[in-house]
């Protein structure tokens, strides 16, 4: 699979984004899978998907929502980590579900708050976490 | 001053290729702090299957893999400060909890991530750190406050 970006894997396997008042509700779905890329790593004998790949799965979903929004040339970069905590750890089988809130500000450049749960096929708290993002336009048309 | 090879470190962390994120140690004070690099290359696995005709900032390293390649320098540091008090933890390495980090800058393939990690309080199996990744006189993150616990019961047989 070709990507426009660096990344340790496809961290989402289906993406939905709909519109809310200050800006827009993504839902993403990853399924967690032994084989991977990174995972044999991590660890040799025993896998968990890393909490940082939680953290690669939302910005993924996040990139998804940014290209569709301002064009596929626009870029989510991660600016910060206001706070991340991992709850429920996520095993080969296991689904993990993102829900994340995202408040869109219209400075320049862009910035887009991030406020996300993450929870585990079984409804277990897996993660929570609020990022802020910088939104690079760059050669991506503004499609609102 | 003590430092360490990737020979070292891989007796330390638990992490395998390709995740094992900390090439060298350079500075190691034990209990307290910690200097480390991890060289970016675009031989790693995350720069596979990349489109032609990318923009530069395409490259850059992703910041999931920054914010694991600091928090595995300070587990070195945290460790091997432990194994020094005679103490060992049974159970797995994961990341518990980050508060305050700001990305400021990039790192591209060729640049030497240099991590400036140290510890604030150990309390039980967690370790609470806090630090700074350089490129060069560049600091491209600052990381208020990371936590690294060792948890019993997800494996047996696993970790340091």
């Amino acid at each position: 699979m070709s990507r426009r970006f660096a990344a340790p894997l496809t961290a989402v396997d289906t993406v939905d984004i709909a519109d809310a008042p200050d800006g827009a509700r993504v839902e993403a779905v990853k399924r967690i899978a032994g084989e991977d890329p990174y995972l044999v790593g991590h660890y040799p004998d025993f896998t968990i998907y890393p909490g940082v790949f939680t953290l690669e799965s939302v910005h993924q979903a996040i990139r998804h929502w940014a290209t569709e929004r301002h064009g596929p040339g626009a870029v989510a970069e991660l600016a910060a980590i206001t706070s991340i905590s991992f709850a429920a750890p996520l095993l080969p089988g296991d689904t993990l579900r993102i829900g994340c809130d995202l408040t869109t500000r219209d400075d320049t450049p862009a910035t887009v708050r991030a406020k996300v749960r993450c929870h585990r096929g079984d409804g277990a708290l897996s993660a929570r976490m609020t990022l802020e993002l910088r939104i690079d336009r760059r050669d991506g048309d503004d499609h609102a | 001053m003590i430092t360490l090879e990737h020979a070292d470190i891989r007796r330390i962390l638990p992490h395998r290729h390709p995740v094992l994120l900390v090439d060298r140690v350079l500075e190691l004070e034990p209990g307290s702090r910690i200097v480390a690099t991890k060289t970016v290359t675009g031989s790693e696995p995350c720069y596979a299957g990349l489109e032609e005709d990318l923009p530069a900032s395409a490259y850059a390293y992703p910041a999931s893999l920054l914010v694991e390649s600091f928090g595995q320098t300070g587990a070195v540091l945290w460790l091997y400060s432990a194994a020094m008090a005679g103490e060992r933890s049974e159970g797995t390495l994961i990341f518990g909890s980050a508060r305050e980090v700001t990305i400021t800058g990039r790192a591209y393939p060729g640049d030497v991530l240099r991590h400036t990690v140290e510890i604030d309080q150990l309390i039980g199996d967690n370790a609470f750190m806090r630090g700074e990744t350089w490129v060069g006189d560049r600091r491209i993150a600052t990381l208020g406050s990371v936590l690294a616990v060792v948890r019993e019961g997800l494996a047996v047989g696993t970790g340091s």
